[in-house]
């Protein structure tokens, strides 16, 4: 199978998965006890006012036909409109979408940095200091609560040295410093389970490849350690390692609400969890497909570049 | 045994696995005996007492409303715990028995059950769970169940992996070729040989569990107040934490802990049952 063929059979496997995604959010939403248009007007509401709202909501309509027009929103991009501002969903979630994802992808590269060095410390010489200096970092990293760690940056360096802002955001094309210095504690608490996480599989890898042949035979002809690990070691524990880092930026997206709701930043993570406070359920459907529906997509990016390094995995 | 030999025996797997059974226990027990070695009250208020650093009679501290935090920190272990323990058991309840069933019948059971659980596992687990909390409304078993709902899937792919696996094996054909029924030979031969990765699995999901319910107490979708939660203990902590830090540090600390104790289960669990070992 090509690459191309494959990457497309992974693309059709989506869509079932989406629609199933979009079922479950909506039930979920009319899942919720009482009448939503209560809810958002107050027990003191008019009846004519409740009235008014259900039918602008179409929520006066059976169901399916309830699914079906705002499924047919959604695929034009159409989100509906918020229970309070009435502002339309889709804007305010596309306002709010370039800081989750700068944060998520900034968040990566540092669990990448942080990660794989700290595996190859330890895979390289099972049971040295170094690998047992890594062990108990990993485990100690994946046990770290993420929230927490925001705190505590938030008070050591924010409030403690005051080189870094604890709060705010600043957009990229207004100053890029200034954008950076807002975001790279987030980023930090974002990656740290993270990279402690990739740091143990990249260990876990490259105990596996060293234990293969081709790595001996290396070993055997004389290469020095350095070159074993570069040359041969790494390129074929990278297929698991990039497998990870992808599902783990996936997972940063769930855990940008807790950062973002920590430093204040405007994303859709706290958009999501500020919406669930307020009851405004138009919004928590729509932030909810949309999360979910990246997630998926790092899924899917991560699948088929694994697909594409790796060709064993192409075989039906 | 030399004490090399012993050296090495306790510092491997076992040794880890040990450490966090240990320090599970410990935590366990004092959650369990919590009123008996505490005498204070976590949610007695003396405003007299508030934001007082830690001392020896109290080394965690007092909180803004005068209220011991090491006593909230043991009592909210209770909550901790309860709701791991429940999530964990509900969806090794649910989700155990549809692992089994789509693992032995393969073919359209196995797609009618894991084809909807597929979706569940398609949003990262603490949105679904902040989600579920929007719906089903904030207390400690709700995020039990809602806990459940987001691990019957792992669960149920977990346990029918390691069904799979294990039913291909010569012993199970054998028991077949003996006459043995379905139920005998899935509940009496497949099943127990499948019994590593599951416990693995419910290690790892009791760590996560507690980090969630601290997570969603914090983000004030989840325990409902005066409960004490470490995750809501946080939430406060965080108004005062530059006039007492120790509001914020001894609750992530405790979290901390319990989380590496089951993670060392789990990852000495992992390695010392498994059969590549090297």
């Amino acid at each position: 199978m090509s690459a191309w063929v494959y990457a497309a059979r992974r693309l059709m496997l989506a869509v079932p998965l989406l629609l199933g995604m979009s079922v479950l959010v909506f039930g979920l939403m009319r899942l919720v006890p009482g009448d939503p248009a209560v809810t958002v007007l107050g027990y003191k509401a008019t009846p004519e006012a409740v009235r008014a709202l259900r039918e602008a909501f179409h929520l006066d309509q059976p169901l399916p036909r309830q699914y079906l027009a705002w499924l047919g929103g959604v695929a034009r991009g159409d989100f509906g409109l918020d229970f309070r501002q009435n502002e339309p969903i889709g804007r305010m979630i596309l306002d709010r979408l370039p800081v989750t994802l700068e944060l998520t992808l900034l968040a990566a590269l540092v669990a990448a940095l942080i990660g794989v060095p700290l595996g190859l410390l330890g895979g390289g010489r099972r049971g040295g200091a170094a690998d047992r200096a890594s062990l108990a970092v990993g485990l100690l990293g994946v046990s770290l609560p993420d929230f927490w760690l925001g705190i505590m940056l938030i008070l050591l360096v924010s409030l403690g040295t005051g080189l870094l802002p604890s709060s705010g955001f600043v957009p990229f094309t207004e100053s890029p410093l200034e954008n950076l210095q807002h975001l790279i504690l987030p980023a930090i608490t974002l990656a740290a389970s993270r990279a402690a996480v990739l740091g143990r599989l990249t260990r876990a890898a490259v105990l596996d490849t060293v234990r293969r042949g081709f790595v001996q035979y290396a070993r055997a002809k004389g290469l020095a350690e350095r070159a074993v690990l570069f040359r041969h070691v790494l390129p074929n524990a990278a297929i698991p390692i990039v497998t990870v880092l992808g599902l783990q930026t996936g997972y940063m997206l769930g855990g940008a609400i807790v950062v973002e709701t920590i430093f204040t930043l405007p994303g859709v993570g706290r958009m999501t969890l500020d919406a669930v406070l307020e009851r405004n359920y138009p919004v928590v459907q729509g932030t909810l497909l949309v999360i979910g529906a990246m997630f998926m997509l790092v899924n899917l990016l991560t699948d088929i570049l694994y697909g594409v390094i790796d060709p064993r995995v192409r075989k039906p | 045994m030399t004490r090399g030999a012993l050296q090495r025996r306790w510092a491997g797997p076992q040794g880890v696995a040990l450490a966090g059974l240990c320090l599970v226990g410990a935590l366990v027990l004092a959650a369990l005996c919590a009123p008996a070695i505490l005498p204070g009250s976590p949610t007695a208020i003396a405003k007299d007492h508030a934001l007082r650093g830690p001392t020896v009679a109290e080394p965690f501290g007092m909180d803004d409303l005068g209220r011991s935090v090491l006593s909230r920190v043991v009592h909210a272990y209770r909550v901790s715990l309860g709701v791991a323990v429940g999530s964990v058991a509900l969806a090794l309840l649910i989700g155990g028995p549809l692992g089994l069933i789509a693992g032995y019948a393969e073919g359209v059971p196995d797609q009618l059950i894991m084809r909807p659980l597929d979706v569940l596992m398609a949003f990262p687990a603490i949105l679904l769970a902040i989600a579920l909390m929007s719906v089903f409304g904030t207390g400690a078993a709700l995020v039990s169940i809602s806990l459940a709902v987001v691990y019957t899937p792992v669960v149920a792919r977990v346990v029918r992996a390691a069904v799979i696996a294990a039913k291909v094996e010569v012993y199970v054909d054998g028991a077949r070729a003996l006459g043995a029924t379905v139920p005998r030979l899935v509940l009496g031969h497949i099943l127990p040989n499948a019994a590593t990765p599951i416990l693995v699995q419910a290690s790892v999901l009791m760590a996560i569990a507690i980090l969630v319910e601290a997570s969603l107490s914090f983000l004030g979708v989840g325990v409902r107040p005066p409960t004490p939660s470490l995750g809501l203990m946080l939430a406060d902590g965080r108004s005062f934490m530059l006039q007492a830090p120790w509001m914020v540090v001894f609750p992530g600390l405790a979290i901390m802990l319990a989380v590496l104790g089951f993670n060392m289960m789990a990852d000495g669990l992992r390695d010392w049952l498994d059969p590549d070992r090297p």
